[in-house]
């Protein structure tokens, strides 16, 4: 499953105003102040919702959810896990 | 203007899109969630942090530090935690120089008659007026940060939110809790662990936002490579459960009229020296009249749409709290007291 247009469409409509921008799979969200400490929440929050999953403590990590890369790396090994 | 037919979200909020039914695209998104998962999520998180309290009473120098504004919020919030699940509480308050007196008074109550421990902090005026200052007149924060809250409330809680941080580490304090409403983090949140990597990469944050505006001031409101190993032999002590934020409010219930009246009885007045959106500070209205100013809409907007899409406050309430005037006279005071 491709995970990037789901999680892509979030972050251009939450945090980035409908504005694609320069935004590709590899920008890091923190260093091009995409995302800051109260929208990690936000995010966190998306992905459990949209793919019934529980982000464990120790898996809330900057590089699991900085890039869409990323990001979708983490989905991929959790929700298979949970399949 | 042109506002969200569901929640309470104007055409002038960043990136917004309506429906053919004038539906938002966040109350659409919303629907989609299964009403019993609300229920379900809130229970999933009141059962960690009843796990969480498991692994942590008493074995730090108190079980819990609260951030404790004055507000009705934090204030209901210290009441929970210290009668409701009989943990040892340190109430922290980080007071910019606008916490109204009134405010401060309710404060001092309130710890005595909870007799809990209370820390304030007070950071230096000329220092806290110029970043102030320079949060309504620069650009300091990226404009989702805006869209949550106004730039001084951004100011006040990132160097709040540090300051109980650090003050959390060095006395060896598992939690930290938070009075946050449902509307202003998502119950996912509500119980979360600040991981090194994560603290970091806030500690980063801040310095971007803050660091040329505060030079050698910001100090104060960082961890070292001294605090880094603190942590990593709290979580030895605590099995792992070293340090949560936790913002019990999101998972339990909510009703503003109920908190009013619980903290009422331990002395708690609403306070007439603030604005109607603010039960503790004094650069409210100011902080909510340059926001407006600059982006066209409340700052409390996001939160007031979290609140009526959950179900916490009626539509119409929420409105007419967001179109409620501003107190001039403050704005005027808290301006010449800024130098703006």
């Amino acid at each position: 499953m491709d995970y990037i247009p789901t999680v892509k469409d979030f972050i251009v409509d939450n945090f980035l105003f409908g504005e694609e921008g320069d935004l590709d799979e590899n920008t890091s969200f923190f260093d091009a102040d995409i995302i800051d400490s109260t929208g990690i929440l936000e995010l966190v929050a998306f992905l459990e919702e949209t793919y019934d999953i529980k982000i464990e403590d120790e898996e809330m990590l900057p590089e699991n959810f900085n890039t869409l890369t990323n990001i979708s790396i983490y989905l991929k090994k959790k929700v298979e896990a949970v399949a | 203007m042109k506002i969200c037919n569901n929640c309470v979200l104007p055409e002038t909020f960043p990136g917004i899109r309506f429906n053919d039914e004038g539906i938002c695209q966040f109350c659409e998104r919303h629907s989609k969630v299964p009403e019993e998962k609300f229920f379900t999520t809130r229970e999933r998180f009141f059962g960690k942090f009843e796990e969480i309290l498991g692994k942590i009473r008493g074995k730090g120098t108190y079980d819990v530090l609260m951030a404790h504004s004055g507000g009705k919020d934090s204030t209901y919030t210290l009441k929970i935690l210290v009668d409701d699940f009989n943990l040892r509480v340190i109430a922290f308050t980080f007071d910019q120089g606008f916490i109204s007196p009134m405010a401060k008074e309710n404060i001092r109550i309130v710890c005595a008659n909870l007799d809990v421990d209370h820390v304030l902090i007070t950071p230096g005026r000329s220092g806290m007026i110029k970043t102030f200052r320079e949060s309504v007149t620069t650009d300091v924060y990226p404009l989702k940060a805006l869209e949550r809250a106004s730039a001084i409330c951004n100011t006040c809680m990132y160097l709040a939110k540090a300051s109980f941080l650090r003050y959390a580490v060095e006395m060896n304090i598992p939690l930290v809790a938070y009075g946050w409403s449902p509307g202003q983090a998502p119950v996912q949140s509500s119980a979360m662990k600040l991981n090194p990597p994560m603290i970091k990469q806030s500690q980063t944050l801040l310095v971007d936002s803050l660091g040329r505006i505060m030079n050698e001031g910001l100090k104060p409101y960082l961890l070292d490579s001294r605090h880094y190993q603190m942590i990593d032999a709290a979580n030895e002590q605590f099995t792992g459960h070293f340090l949560y934020n936790i913002h019990p409010l999101a998972f339990m219930e909510y009703d503003e009229g109920k908190i009013i009246a619980s903290i009422k009885d331990l002395g708690w007045q609403h306070p007439t020296d603030t604005d109607s959106n603010s039960s503790n500070c004094l650069l409210n209205s100011l902080a909510n009249q340059v926001h407006l100013d600059r982006f066209g809409f409340h700052p409390y907007a996001f939160e007031n749409a979290g609140l009526v899409r959950d179900g916490y406050m009626e539509r119409k309430e929420g409105l007419e709290k967001l179109n409620q005037p501003m107190d001039e006279r403050l704005v005027v005071k808290i301006k010449d007291k800024l130098g703006l």
